[in-house]
């Protein structure tokens, strides 16, 4: 018998087990822990353990040289004071409320257009899923680099019909967008799932739109979106919590420095600088800390709202 | 039937024991693979970490293998970076234990490293260091004894490239007698004769020599004796605008391009490529930059503001030091290692003066007609500022090391308009009194 046959007949079972059944049903945890430990060891040395200390850690001065000293909730104060984290705060925000309705609305679009039963479906589905592997890449953000520099492939291309581009991600104004830019280039992921949800859709809605006269666009808002929308939650939610991570891409393109004039600073890189650059542990464990509030605030208000726009057809 | 399905029960549960098992062992050694002590044959393994471009990785791998066939039972393990990334690699390591046992160190950084209790005190080992130079050895003096010993000796300079300045007819500036306003004209001239995107300067404010040089030359330093910020934000302020100024006049790049030349390394700096006339370089960076380049480069003293030479400033640099991790597990072997490329003649012949010119004297003498002419050129500017010089500038206290960054930024918020000179410099020197207080 199969261990998940095995697994499902013990739990379709109702009654009392015998005492010989719960001896066995003990034995078999007990492989199931020995099988888990691996895991389990890599989940509390690499992930659980590391938690804790960065968590004790934002409670203390700690220079990474010499032992952490408890300071209490002085490094939370400080945040308050800090001008930087403000701006890199500000980045964040915009990065992620710009970048991911931008990211989610051209996902969607070119699932809509794959959906429409294209000719060799597999094959473009791959071409347009390939940023997303490559986009969270180092090569790809120095290619980026090379694209949106001054004498870069973009102002090359602009030279010819006779503009003057600036430098692209040399400066304050335009740095930051360049970068929003190149996380809606990896729209691949969602674009999948919204591949996959179309698809969930069941004809016969629009074939009663079509006979009831619906246009196209009608369709689309009174079939297509609600249907989708509990999978435009997921990619939402996701896309959200990994936009406030990123870190990659910003570290790359601006040399690691967050600049020009810190116009690309975003809190992870901020972060990074104050626990590495400066020896600032303790305040950049804090900040981590901090960062995971933000995160937990943006889902809860997600799941929140998502009461009054998300529609379960079940 | 009922005893056969046991059986092969038990003997899966066994075999599936030993699996996780195995997998537990294994990934509990993954984690636990530390640096071995030493091999079963009695050899000794050093760890060495340094900074720099292809030329110095050639040549310090060359000297690790003159030590090592010296000493056959060390063996040296290199591991070397470009600038950027070093330091963040370096401050992981030693946090996580696992510092290199001989690491290139910066004076930017030694005060940070040492006070902590990162570095060995190498007086206490057998390093000779009576050839030294007085002034380079006691560089590496604080307060927790002899952490870094100079590898080399550095002056500021703007190197220039002769090539740029033919192609616009330009005649070479006379650095005895240039004063800052003739290094603006000449090198606006540079850029209104030549090719569209070549610029007679590089901008300086990417690094705190040039802001070092500049407030020298006005009764001021970068930082004072007892470890405070030697300048206030009106100093700053006209080091800016004066920036501000020669970048309006097209001699040095605009804002955008100086922010995209912050992040070439050396190989493609506008001098290495011909886009600058001049630009701010550290002595021992000539040869370096020449090879690049194609061509020869000339050094050039830092303008004055009297057009004097003797005004110009300028200071000896230990250029990088040695300094070994207190917690090598072979901190004689690491003492050996440091003793060789300091006083060993076939050191000195392999590393000539990429790292600037060597201070140990026996050592300088028995390789001069070793060196190439660039190298040449290196020694005998340093040999012809020696009456010039000013007085030693007090080391960089702990916290230096985020100095240049804010440096580098405020810059940028000048140059795009973002702040007046008068605004980022009262931010500038609050950042940095914060940061190393």
């Amino acid at each position: 018998m199969s261990a998940i046959g095995e697994l499902s007949s013990m739990t379709r079972r109702k009654g009392p087990m015998t005492k010989e059944e719960k001896k066995a049903n003990g034995r078999d945890n007990k492989a199931a822990y020995v099988f888990l430990l691996p895991w389990l060891l890599g989940l509390a040395v690499i992930t659980v353990g590391p938690m804790f200390m960065s968590l004790y850690l934002s409670f203390t001065d700690y220079n990474l040289l010499q032992p952490p000293e408890w300071v209490g909730l002085d490094n939370f104060v400080r945040m308050f004071g800090d001008a930087r984290l403000h701006n890199s705060l500000r980045v964040t925000f915009t990065y992620v409320l710009v970048g991911v309705p931008l990211q989610l609305a051209v996902a969607l679009v070119i699932a809509l257009v794959l959906d429409k039963g294209l000719r060799g479906l597999p094959f473009y589905r791959s071409i347009f899923y390939l940023p997303s592997l490559l986009g969270g890449s180092v090569a790809v953000a120095i290619l980026w680099k090379q694209i949106f520099g001054t004498t870069g492939l973009v102002n090359q291309v602009l030279a010819m019909i006779g503009i003057q581009g600036p430098g692209w991600i040399s400066d304050p104004n335009t740095a930051l967008g360049s970068i929003i830019l190149l996380h809606v280039w990896t729209f691949g992921s969602p674009m999948i799932i919204f591949l996959a949800g179309l698809r969930q859709i069941p004809v016969m809605y629009y074939e009663a739109a079509k006979v009831d006269g619906a246009t196209t666009l009608q369709q689309f808002w009174r079939i297509t979106l609600p249907m989708l929308s509990p999978i435009i939650f997921f990619n939402l939610v996701l896309q959200i919590i990994g936009s406030f991570q990123s870190f990659t891409q910003a570290f790359i393109v601006s040399g690691g420095n967050g600049g020009p004039s810190d116009s690309t600073m975003f809190f992870t890189l901020y972060l990074y600088q104050k626990g590495f650059g400066q020896f600032d542990m303790g305040y950049a464990s804090a900040m981590a800390w901090f960062l995971l509030v933000i995160i937990g605030v943006f889902t809860a208000i997600n799941f929140i709202a998502s009461k009054y726009w998300v529609f379960y057809d079940d | 039937m009922v005893s056969k399905a046991k059986r092969t029960k038990r003997k899966l549960r066994a075999s599936a024991l030993i699996a996780a098992t195995a997998a537990a062992v294994l990934a509990l050694t993954a984690c636990g693979g530390g640096s071995e002590p030493k091999s079963a044959d009695g050899k000794v393994e050093l760890r060495f970490s340094w900074w720099g471009g292809d030329q110095r990785a050639k040549l310090t791998q060359e000297a690790i293998k003159a030590f090592e066939a010296e000493n056959p039972n060390i063996t040296v393990k290199a591991e070397f970076g470009d600038w950027s990334g070093y330091w963040d690699k370096l401050a992981t390591q030693v946090a996580a234990n696992d510092a290199p046992d001989i690491i290139q160190m910066d004076e930017k950084y030694i005060t940070e490293y040492s006070t902590r209790g990162a570095l060995l005190d190498l007086s206490k080992y057998k390093i000779d260091t009576s050839k030294m130079d007085e002034a380079a050895l006691n560089a590496g003096k604080g307060e927790k004894g002899l952490t870094g010993i100079a590898a080399g000796i550095n002056a500021a300079t703007i190197l220039a490239n002769p090539a740029v300045f033919q192609a616009a007819g330009v005649p070479m500036p006379d650095d005895k007698t240039w004063t800052w306003d003739d290094f603006e004209r000449i090198a606006a001239e540079v850029t209104a004769k030549s090719p569209k995107g070549t610029y007679g300067a590089a901008a300086y404010g990417t690094d705190e020599a040039s802001l070092g040089v500049w407030l020298r030359q006005n009764g001021k330093s970068l930082y004072t004796q007892d470890g405070k910020l030697g300048f206030e934000p009106s100093d700053i302020k006209d080091y800016w605008e004066f920036l501000k100024d020669m970048s309006d006049k097209k001699a040095v790049p605009s804002a955008s391009e100086i922010v995209e030349a912050e992040a070439a390394p050396l190989d493609q700096s506008g001098l290495a490529t011909g886009k600058n006339g001049m630009a701010f370089w550290w002595s021992n960076q000539l040869p370096a930059l020449e090879k690049a380049a194609g061509g020869e480069l000339q050094i050039l003293r830092f303008p004055s503001k009297t057009g004097k030479a003797d005004d110009a400033g300028l200071w000896y640099k230990a250029s990088q030091f040695w300094s070994a991790s207190s917690r090598s597990k072979h901190p004689e072997e690491a003492a050996k290692f440091i003793d060789f490329l300091t006083n060993n003649v076939k050191a000195g012949e392999i590393l000539l003066a990429d790292r600037g010119v060597y201070p140990n004297s026996d050592v300088r003498e028995a390789i001069a007609p070793k060196l190439a002419k660039a190298d040449v050129k290196v020694v005998d500017f340093i040999d012809s500022i020696k009456d010039e010089l000013g007085d030693a500038p007090a080391a960089p206290p702990k916290g230096a090391g985020a100095i240049q960054e804010i440096i580098k930024r405020y810059t940028s918020e000048v140059m795009f308009n973002r702040l007046s000179a008068e605004e980022a410099g009262k931010k500038a020197v609050d950042e940095m009194k914060s940061a190393i207080s």
